[in-house]
């Protein structure tokens, strides 16, 4: 194989690499924001408060339905089951399956970018969780993921595959840079 | 061969006799109280029926410690010993009432919630009566539920009051599925009105209900509130995990009645919080059930479940020490209190002289008994 063959294919393999992460990563995330929860755990609560911290407006609404999203630009899905959640919220697993489902669907319709938040670490993981978790990481444009609840790359090998850019982080708190980074509120 | 025939009842029964003698000894050492000394910031002494006088002269009196200030501020309280097989709710109870000086608003601890579970354990669960803290202070290993000598029979299905909903049989003695309780209900549901009673009248501004629950409970390590506590609660978590501590924040189901962060939260004024903290000796899996576990909370079965990796909470190798859990309780318990004191500045407590985490994995529980 010639020197330029070689370097062609390598070039070429880049870009092919490559081009779906960048393209991902400069995505402009809009105002307004509506956060949601898939799986009702509380901390829906948690990303709201990150929001504040960096003083983006938006709204949180746990249960979240098609018609809120009217005028929003940017979805935030915050990932994680609890099953006190679900109670405090009055719905079955099922009901909250097929409400993210429709969400997410609704979402794409209308281009609404989606960034899914996975801030409760291993306690957030497991069966119950999961299924919640790999619907919203495989609809995101971008995730902001505490690293423990990524200890076998479950959130990792999904943005590899879909080609979106993850932010992984130590803790919670820590979401507020990527945030700031994505709403370009630096 | 008569003799002997004659002689062998005689035996067994002598025999019958001992351990009949070496088991009602061990069962009424579970009637000696623990001894609690107050700090010296205690300013009142009360018991649980100056707030239903029918639980006069029964086992549901608990004692009820309070630290006033005489500082107008905000009100707070902390039950122990709801669950009294939960042992570092009961301690981290003990060790607020014995360190404690409040220097604006008021502290009401009751240390012993479910003091009638505190005279029995769990049937055929192999748990030890009592534990030790440095060989010095004795302290009751419980029950999880009301003594059925003082509550009996259960019924077949429980029907929560005034819900109507129903739980197993068994339940009707968890005074956390009884709140809001009833004046002239069950012995249970009567200790649960008192408790609610003294929530109102003390105009209680944030209430606490210490537990724990065994590693493999989903809400482990977690601040369970009301919703109107989410905004502190949340506020904490930030505040926890910034000093290294993991929680889980959980909303209260409002379709599962009975639970103090539920109930006291929709009957009063006050903002609930239960906490929970990682029990091995609470576990299926564990092994060996005695005061070692309590203590150092090391069990070789969990370990191995880690190794296998199939726990999902974090169970650490070191064990779940007692003064790891009661350390989690206080550190929370402050925390969930700066970020009180932080929403509503104009109604705070100050308390000092509370041990924190590091306090307790340096020192040891003993350092803050009296």
């Amino acid at each position: 194989m010639s020197n330029t063959k070689f370097l062609f294919i390598i070039v070429m393999l880049n870009i092919f690499l490559f081009s779906g992460i960048y393209s991902q990563s400069n995505i402009v995330f809009e105002k307004p924001v509506l956060i949601t929860s898939a799986g009702q755990s509380a901390d829906i609560t948690l990303a709201s408060m990150l929001c504040k911290k960096i003083n983006l407006d938006h709204k949180a609404i746990s249960t979240a339905k098609e018609s809120d999203l009217s005028g929003i630009k940017t979805l935030i899905i915050v990932a994680g089951y609890s099953s006190k959640g679900l109670g405090a919220a009055g719905v079955s697993r099922e009901d909250e399956l097929k409400r993210i489902k429709s969400l997410i669907s609704a979402a794409k319709n209308n281009k609404i970018n989606i960034i899914m938040m996975h801030l409760g670490g291993k306690p957030r993981r497991g069966n119950q969780s999961d299924e919640f978790n790999k619907l919203a990481a495989e609809a995101a444009n971008y995730m902001i993921v505490v690293k423990q609840g990524d200890e076998d790359k479950f959130f990792s090998k999904i943005a590899e595959n879909k080609k979106v850019k993850i932010d992984l982080i130590e803790k919670i708190a820590d979401g507020v840079n990527p945030l700031k980074s994505i709403f370009n509120l630096n | 061969m008569k003799a002997i025939t004659q002689i062998r009842p005689i035996l067994l029964l002598i025999c019958a006799g001992v351990l009949t003698f070496i088991a009602a000894k061990e069962m009424l050492e579970m009637r000696k109280p623990d001894i609690i000394i107050p700090s010296e910031g205690l300013t009142q002494k009360r018991k649980l029926s100056d707030y239903l006088n029918n639980l006069l002269n029964t086992n549901g009196n608990s004692d009820i410690y309070i630290f006033d200030s005489g500082e107008p501020g905000a009100n707070v309280l902390v039950l122990g010993g709801t669950h009294p097989n939960e042992p570092a709710g009961f301690i981290s109870a003990v060790v607020m009432t014995e360190n404690v000086r409040v220097m604006k608003g008021k502290l009401i601890v009751i240390p012993q919630a479910c003091l009638s579970g505190f005279s029995t354990t769990d049937p055929l669960e192999g748990s030890p009566q009592e534990f030790f803290i440095n060989s010095k202070r004795r302290f009751r290993f419980g029950s999880r539920v009301s003594n059925p000598i003082d509550q009996w029979p259960d019924p077949l299905v429980y029907l929560h009051y005034p819900s109507k909903q129903k739980l197993s049989g068994f339940e009707t003695r968890n005074l956390n599925r009884a709140y809001p309780g009833k004046p002239n209900g069950t012995f249970t549901e009567r200790v649960a009105y008192a408790i609610v009673q003294l929530i109102k009248k003390e105009k209680i501004n944030i209430a606490f209900d210490l537990h724990e629950a065994a590693p493999e409970i989903p809400i482990i390590n977690a601040i369970v509130t009301h919703e109107k506590g989410k905004d502190i609660a949340a506020t904490s978590v930030f505040n926890l995990e910034f000093n290294g501590f993991q929680y889980a924040l959980e909303l209260s189901p409002t379709n599962f009645r009975g639970l103090s962060h539920r109930e006291w939260g929709d009957a009063t004024d006050v903002i609930p919080f239960l906490m929970e903290t990682s029990n091995p000796i609470q576990g299926r899996l564990r092994g060996v059930t005695n005061q070692n576990l309590i203590i150092n909370g090391i069990d070789k079965f969990y370990n191995e479940a880690v190794q296998l990796n199939r726990l999902r909470i974090t169970y650490r190798v070191e064990g779940e020490s007692l003064a790891h859990r009661v350390g989690r309780h206080l550190e929370a318990f402050i925390e969930i209190i700066n970020a009180y004191n932080e929403i509503h500045p104009d109604n705070t407590i100050i308390i000092e002289n509370l041990p924190n985490y590091g306090d307790l994995i340096n020192n040891g529980i003993e350092k803050f008994l009296n």
